[in-house]
């Protein structure tokens, strides 16, 4: 559907984008991922056409659209501040593009209240003013107009990213059924490693115009290709080089110890070894009750480890309590030093 | 995407926006601002040769250091005056538990309707030789010298209470932008009101403070239809006297005048910098997230209480009386205003419209009718002529400033660097005082030598209101260009790429998107220049033109005596009448601008529902009430 080839874009001096190479197929749910000014908005800005790419191409649907104007392009976006016209009412906001294309009245009054219908916006609401809806109905509003003229694509820009926490994991599953429904493939970007798990079907990891890592979110999490990826989704441990000697010397671990070494914090289990595990002794430090889950932190002789149990009645260790911490050998991540493609972090 | 070569019309475009900016700045900022500062060093001597130091030698022999020491003595007592009032008035009606605040409020913010001109012939209209507070003290007091309200104290008397409406508008927002939480921990501390005022609220308003100020300092040097009205030897006037005298009278006027507007100049310019440097250095600003609303404070000791009370009531009476007289005596009688006395039976509209004939006593002891010498605002063909020529002007030179700086903001905001000279050129009149841009059009322009109008002399005859125009416009420039651009900072930059990626154009995404999200915020700034320009008196005094006679010079000539034999009759009603539309206009304005422009689309939608409702709720009722009546 979408490809980028060996896009390169620079701003004077700087190199905003390495060679970057995506293809995103059709109808999947595709998040470009990564810290802030790590690339992945430019990325998404070459694909709509407001930036004109230094080398490289941008391909849809096996045609060359590198130099076709934006509005050329059939691309909807959705803005990370919705970008809805305030002096339109959520009707006219949603007609404004169909209008430009010259659309009967009758068509136009029609394709609007049916968008309007699929994205949960009433008649009523469509006379309102932008200002007088709440922040989740101001992105139905958002993707009504960006959907309304049938592009091929949608891109959405950190849409979620103004809303207050509740609203965005609620607003999160509606956008993804939407999106279901609709079929319609779809650019996201976020840098909330949260949201491109739960909505993704790929993943692209940015990190100093470079991409990391490309992959489903379960191959994103738990084989984080680079040392940037494994730190930056989710909390993970760092086993210490203490630890590492200690552990190739009484347990005969076999671990390279020139290389950096991750385990998650749900693969640790406190006083449940089993055969083959690696373990070490510590104590418990503090605990954090989430209700769903604890946190522990959990004191060994070499290092402090951070490890999450699930509340299934199990027995709640108490503070100066000695454990027992275990993980298995394949649930470690290893890289070598300065296995980045962008610089030190 | 590229450039295409060529003839491209975005390229014409730049080009003719690039000539046309030139032109307005050289042409009407630069080239004659600097001529006149020229002029004070090529001045010639009685023997006829270039003397660059006559002028300055002339100046320091003669009486001319007391124009500039008279301004400034008159600048820095209104500094003190105006802070003192200004803030008493904010105080009373914003931080201290005073009965009937919100109708001293109203009282006190008077000046946002009336100024000028205006202003100050009502309170002439009291206190004036002939003004009823005089007579009324002259029964008491027969010695008392009826001349009493003139020269310094009159001026700053008047000026006083005239200037504080920046302290209305800013000071009161300042002080309602304080958070109350912080109040409330320093009472629970201990302190008292007094003490919270001046330890917690007071610092925080030390930068509305400092600007208003200066403000207040640049307006008490630049003061003009006070001092002139008033007859107090100030700069302001001696330049338009200078400026209208001729050499056969005395040893060059018009270097002279030149030299006390550049002086003035220098003043303006040393004070704005020294505000804008310090506004530059940021203010003190709430740390806190959540602001709680200021509550008034209870004076507890009861002689403060009781003491504050009777201040507030004297400032209000001070306020209201004049505006009250005025009011009063624009709907009496000719004979009732011109014995100053009210005729509770003789309401008329005479001083609006209609005439009325003049009997009067000749001096061979017979009776004479003059024909509709009484005549009204609207009915007076002077007074008529003043108010037509000034609204066209007005409104001319408003739309002009609106429109010019709507053209440059989209430059601006498209091109930063470029653009910032742009910005600081359409701002330069900000730093000059109008006076010596409007002296500087009439010496400069006073001749054919000028090649780029097409060598016209443009203060001759009716060319003059052109140049009225173009000092109009140029200045309410900056005033434009600062509230014009705070209301393009609201445009998302993403609404323009929405508006691109949904197919629109850049005329369609200007029309259709960006220029009704500035609209309002255009209107209002139109709104506003015209306001201050329909009833302005200093810039067309300066040109004191027959040609270029504006509403407010009008007003004016209207404070001289009535002639008993049909000279300039009823102008006293005619002054109180203008005061009124005036105010009635001015208050349109205000609440247009405030009221009805500041409503964002939601809330117009909510108001217009409402107003559907209502109209629903009459006809129905009409409906039923036919049906009944039918049935």
């Amino acid at each position: 559907m979408i490809q980028l080839k060996d896009i390169v874009v620079k701003f004077g001096d700087f190199t905003a984008l390495h060679n970057i190479n995506v293809h995103v197929k059709e109808g999947e749910f595709f998040t470009f991922l990564g810290p802030s000014g790590c690339g992945k908005t430019t990325t998404l800005r070459t694909i709509t056409g407001f930036i004109e790419p230094t080398s490289g191409t941008v391909m849809m649907k096996d045609k060359d659209i590198t130099k076709v104007p934006i509005e050329k392009r059939n691309i909807g976006i959705v803005f990370q501040s919705y970008a809805l016209f305030p002096t339109m009412t959520v009707y006219d906001n949603i007609a404004f593009g169909l209008k430009i294309k010259k659309l009967k009245k009758q068509e136009i009054d029609e394709k609007v209240r049916e968008i309007a219908r699929k994205v949960d916006l009433s008649d009523e609401q469509l006379a309102k003013a932008v200002s007088q809806l709440s922040g989740g109905q101001q992105q139905r509003v958002a993707i009504a107009r960006a959907l309304v003229t049938n592009p091929s694509v949608i891109c959405l820009d950190e849409p979620l990213s103004n809303l207050d926490a509740k609203l965005r994991v609620q607003l999160r599953n509606e956008l993804k059924n939407m999106q279901r429904d609709f079929g319609i493939t779809s650019i996201y970007v976020t840098h909330d490693q949260e949201e491109a798990l739960t909505l993704s079907d790929h993943i692209a990891v940015f990190n100093k115009g470079y991409i990391e890592q490309i992959g489903t979110p379960y191959e994103v999490y738990n084989n984080s290709a680079t040392e940037f990826v494994c730190n930056f989704i989710g909390d993970i441990n760092r086993l210490s080089d203490e630890l590492i000697a200690r552990l190739n010397r009484e347990q005969n671990a076999g671990l390279d110890p020139v290389k950096h070494h991750y385990i998650r914090l749900e693969r640790l289990r406190v006083n449940e070894v089993q055969t083959g595990d690696l373990f070490t002794d510590g104590v418990v430090e503090s605990a954090e009750y989430y209700g769903l889950t604890i946190k522990y932190l959990i004191r060994t002789a070499d290092q402090t480890f951070k490890v999450v149990e699930k509340n299934d009645g199990k027995r709640i260790y108490e503070i100066g309590e000695t454990v027992r911490v275990s993980f298995r050998r394949e649930d470690l991540m290893s890289y070598e030093p300065g296995d980045y493609k962008g610089d030190e972090v | 995407m590229k450039q295409r070569k060529g003839l491209d019309p975005s390229f014409l475009f730049k080009i003719l926006g690039f000539l046309f900016f030139a032109y307005l700045f050289f042409g009407f900022m630069l080239v004659p601002c600097l001529n006149t500062l020229t002029s004070i060093f090529t001045t010639k001597n009685a023997a006829g040769e270039t003397d660059p130091w006559v002028v300055i030698k002339f100046f320091f022999a003669g009486n001319m250091p007391s124009f500039v020491w008279n301004s400034l003595k008159l600048a820095i007592l209104l500094v003190i005056t105006v802070n003192v009032v200004g803030v008493s008035i904010v105080l009373l009606t914003e931080y201290f538990e005073i009965k009937g605040a919100k109708i001293l409020r109203l009282g006190y913010m008077t000046t946002l309707i009336y100024s000028g001109v205006a202003l100050v012939t009502g309170y002439m209209f009291l206190y004036a030789n002939d003004g009823i507070l005089t007579n009324y003290l002259v029964q008491i007091n027969p010695g008392l010298n009826k001349a009493w309200f003139t020269g310094f104290n009159a001026v700053l008397f008047t000026m006083t209470f005239a200037c504080t409406s920046n302290h209305m508008l800013f000071l009161r927002n300042a002080i309602r932008g304080i958070d109350y939480n912080t109040v409330e921990a320093a009472r629970n501390m201990g302190a008292g009101p007094f003490k919270v005022l001046w330890k917690v609220v007071f610092p925080t308003l030390i930068p509305t403070m400092f600007s208003l100020t200066v403000m207040t300092f640049i307006t008490g040097l630049c003061a003009m239809s006070a001092p002139t009205l008033l007859g107090y030897d100030s700069i302001n006037p001696e330049i338009v006297r200078l400026a209208g005298s001729s050499t056969a009278d005395e040893s060059f006027p018009q270097a002279r005048a030149a030299l006390l507007s550049v002086i003035l100049a220098i003043f303006t310019i040393v004070l704005l910098t020294v505000l804008s440097s310090y506004e530059r250095k940021g203010h003190y600003l709430s740390v806190s997230k959540t602001k709680a609303k200021l509550q008034k404070q209870k004076i507890n000791n009861p002689v403060a209480n009781v003491l504050a009370h009777i201040y507030a009531y004297v400032l209000f009476i001070i306020y209201m009386t004049p505006v009250v007289m005025i009011v009063i005596f624009a709907f009496q009688t000719f004979d009732a205003v011109r014995m100053r006395k009210i005729d509770f039976k003789g309401w008329t509209l005479i001083n609006f419209f209609g005439k009325q004939d003049y009997n009067y006593l000749t001096a061979r002891g017979t009776y004479k009718n003059r024909e509709g010498a009484i005549s009204g605002l609207f009915s007076n063909e002077t007074t008529l002529g003043g108010i037509k020529l000034s609204f066209i002007l007005s409104v001319i030179a408003a739309a002009f400033a609106c429109v010019i700086v709507v053209i440059a903001c989209t430059y601006i905001f498209k091109n930063k660097k470029k653009g910032a000279i742009l910005e600081y050129a359409l701002l330069f009149p900000w730093l000059l005082p109008t006076i010596l841009i409007c002296y500087s059009f009439r010496t400069f322009f006073n001749s054919d030598a000028v090649w780029y109008v097409g060598n016209r002399n443009l203060y001759y005859e009716q060319s003059v209101r052109i140049l009225i125009v173009m000092a109009y416009t140029v200045v309410k420039l900056p005033f434009s260009l600062r509230m014009i651009k705070a209301s393009f900072y609201t445009i998302d930059e993403e609404l323009e790429e929405a508006a691109k990626n949904l197919g629109s154009g850049p005329i369609r995404t200007f029309l259709k998107v960006k220029l009704p999200i500035i609209l309002p915020t255009v209107l209002a700034v139109f709104a506003l220049n015209f306001n201050s320009l329909f009833t302005e008196y200093d810039m067309s005094a300066t040109f004191a033109s027959t040609y270029g006679t504006s509403y407010a010079m009008v007003i004016q000539a209207m404070t001289y005596d009535e002639g008993a034999f049909g000279y300039n009759m009823n102008a006293t009603g005619r002054r109180c009448a203008s005061t009124v539309f005036i105010m009635l206009l001015s208050g349109l304005v205000l609440y247009l601008v405030y009221g009805v422009g500041a409503r964002d689309l939601g809330e117009r939608l909510e108001h217009r529902k409402k107003w559907k409702a209502r109209l629903e709720k009459i006809t129905g009722r009409q409906k039923k009430a036919k049906q009944e009546s039918a049935g």
